[in-house]
């Protein structure tokens, strides 16, 4: 088997709060290659965007990666000197943030901002990165290219934002591409055309994709393995597709359960009652044990690990029997679609 | 027939800008944005009517101007068979509630939610002083509460207590019409599920008639008997749920439609829509989505088209093409 481009292994975040120490992420192992497309699914406080930032090193100042690995082409980052680490992370990886306006710079032309990456880290000459930044700006749709380089991002609509944030995303060529919920901020029409390009950048380009989002419909139409995040961990990895159809976590199930569908009506829409944890608590037992419906003694005393099932994994004492544990009432109404 | 609660004619409002004083003297006219521009909509008692439309279609406005918060200038609003007018008395106000996107935004910091119960109870003189206590923990045990949270403040509670916080303060004023507006949209999936519940038992317990303003369409879907389709200031699409999704008829609603992501397992992203929604300008000549419209013709760019029945199956449609 090849090395894969990213591979993190085991990874722990903490971040001091005025509430004690949050254990944000508990043991996350993850591989990504090029041309992979992966969705990263939780509800907000979960710890996906916090992994992605541990991953490229951009914790805020009180957090802290306490233990694990992350490696790129098998190289650990552990092994490397800050600047180098920095350098790797930034020729390998790109990253699109949930709101632009916040990720660009208000006082920079929006070319300017897309040529500094070519200038700076590749060291090309000022007509050479002006070219590059042309380049790519026609490459992620922004028509009138030549015009727009030199307006700044607050002339921009929305979704022209987004496009230059992966503009400059994509500047230093990077394999692998961060997007931290780069299309909730959107309406659907423009979040459909971001979306779009962010696949024909994978087909292409052969760009792999790490996408974090609330947002399961989003994960459906353009991933191909979904990791799902509850309390600092991964509970269910496996196939969009399988994950889906046959979740194999009662906590995928409820979230597939609660996000109303475009094109099914449902009487009621299922909701997972009580709420996420308290990280800065020591949890005992499955964290998801007191809002699960198919919950058992064993769940309130030790934390299932993640356990390969098939292709896929899940973190369930009863990840093959849970759906045995539905309410007769939803049972039923679910019929053979689930 | 069930009776109309809520109808509006030609309803617009026009945001003015200011011009300086040598454009004033110049005879420069002000900056004038129409972000209602002639809605028409009846809305029957004990419905729910959904609102969706791109950020800046006028949605949120329009949901404003219904409650009272914006004074319409143009056009009329009928509740209850009695004609809005500029300023509203108290039992008018009463009958129209809001709840907002941002529970963090829309309750005061700095009063408990106890404190800011009573204040709306007393004002509007729905309770004696007496029973103020009792009528509170009703309210609280309506939304799902616990009484305890009578003694708390805003910020001791999670996003989806404290958007139940604001469904109980629209609900202290026993309205007969609730406008929710992107109520759920700042919610996790799992949370919003059991806002949305609460609502429609609500509604249906209390006899409540909703229009539900949201950008997410997978949701209106879920709550709406009717839908409306907004579209740079006027409606574009109007109809029963189930017809508006099955057998969408406006461009602009087949557009916004096939954006949606899917759950269906499988189910693949398919081919981008092209545009975006132009800015608003003071005066539209002809059709005002036929920037982006597949099916345009010339005479798109000089008729406007007005909201028709199509079938006579009582699903309206603004289109001169179909």
């Amino acid at each position: 088997m090849s090395t894969p481009l990213l591979s993190v292994r085991d990874l722990h975040v903490e971040i001091h709060t005025p509430r004690g120490l949050l254990k944000a992420i508990r043991g996350i192992s993850l591989d990504i290659d090029s041309g992979d497309s992966i969705g990263i699914v939780g509800e907000s406080g979960s710890g996906k965007s916090i992994t992605l930032k541990a991953i490229l090193g951009l914790l805020p100042k009180n957090a802290r990666v306490t233990s694990g690995e992350i490696y790129i082409e098998g190289v650990s980052l552990d092994s490397l000197s800050a600047s180098k680490r920095s350098e790797l992370l930034s020729e390998k990886i790109g990253i699109v943030f949930q709101d632009a306006i916040a990720a660009l710079n208000p006082v920079m032309t929006v070319g300017h901002q897309i040529a500094e990456v070519p200038r700076r880290r590749l060291g090309w000459s000022k007509e050479k990165s002006h070219q590059r930044a042309i380049e790519l700006m026609e490459l992620v749709g922004i028509p009138e290219a030549e015009h727009r380089f030199t307006v700044y991002p607050h002339q921009l609509s929305g979704g022209l934002r987004q496009r230059v944030a992966i503009a400059i995303a994509l500047s230093g060529n990077p394999q692998l591409i961060f997007c931290d919920e780069p299309t909730t901020a959107l309406d659907v029409t423009i979040q459909a055309q971001v979306l779009r390009l962010l696949m024909d950048l994978r087909e292409k380009e052969k760009t792999g994709i790490a996408f974090v989002t609330h947002d399961l419909a989003v994960v459906n139409e353009i991933c191909e393995s979904i990791h799902v995040m509850y309390a600092g961990r991964f509970v269910e990895s496996g196939g969009v597709q399988e994950s889906f159809a046959r979740p194999i976590h009662p906590y995928t199930y409820s979230l597939l359960k609660s996000a109303p569908d475009m094109e099914h009506q449902v009487e009621r829409l299922f909701s997972i009652s009580g709420e996420a944890p308290d990280l800065t608590k020591t949890v005992a037992g499955c964290p998801f044990a007191p809002r699960c419906f198919a919950a058992t003694d064993i769940c309130r005393t030790s934390e299932p690990g993640l356990q390969s099932i098939g292709s896929s994994s899940s973190a369930c004492h009863h990840a093959s029997t849970f759906m045995q544990s539905l309410p007769r009432s939803e049972a039923a109404r679910n019929g053979a679609g689930l | 027939m069930s009776e109309v609660v809520l109808s509006t004619q030609d309803l617009t409002k026009h945001f003015v800008g200011k011009t300086t004083l040598i454009g004033k003297l110049r005879g420069k006219r002000p900056l004038s944005i129409p972000a209602v521009d002639g809605v028409s909509i009846e809305i029957v008692a004990g419905s729910t009517v959904g609102l969706v439309g791109e950020s800046g279609c006028g949605k949120s406005t329009l949901g404003r101007t219904l409650v009272g918060l914006y004074t319409a200038t143009g056009g009329s609003l009928v509740l209850f068979d009695r004609q809005m007018g500029v300023k509203r008395t108290l039992e008018e106000r009463r009958m129209v509630q809001m709840i907002f996107q941002d529970p963090f935004a829309s309750l005061n910091p700095r009063m408990k939610v106890g404190d800011m119960l009573k204040e709306i109870l007393l004002f509007h003189k729905l309770v004696t002083k007496e029973n103020v206590d009792a009528r509170c923990a009703e309210l609280m045990t309506l939304v799902g509460l616990p009484l305890n949270a009578l003694q708390s403040y805003p910020r001791q509670f999670s996003g989806g207590q404290r958007q139940r916080i604001g469904i109980a303060r629209a609900l202290a004023l026993e309205p007969k019409i609730l406008i929710a507006d992107e109520a759920v949209s700042a919610l996790d999936v799992s949370v919003q599920a059991s806002i949305v519940n609460l609502l429609l038992d609500l509604k249906r317990d209390l006899g409540l008639t909703m229009l539900f303003i949201s950008h997410n369409i997978a949701i209106v879907r879920q709550v709406s008997d009717r839908i409306a389709v907004m579209y740079l200031g006027r409606i574009v699409e109007e109809g029963l749920t189930e017809d508006v999704f099955s057998n969408p008829q406006h461009p602009y609603t087949k557009l916004l439609l096939s954006s949606v992501p899917k759950m269906t397992p499988g189910s693949k992203l398919g081919e981008a829509p092209q545009g975006e929604l132009p800015s608003m300008q003071s005066k539209f000549v002809g059709c005002r989505f036929r920037s982006r419209c597949p099916i345009s013709t010339v005479a798109c760019e000089t008729t406007d088209p007005q909201l028709l029945d199509i079938g006579g199956q009582n699903h309206m449609v603004a289109c001169i093409n179909l």
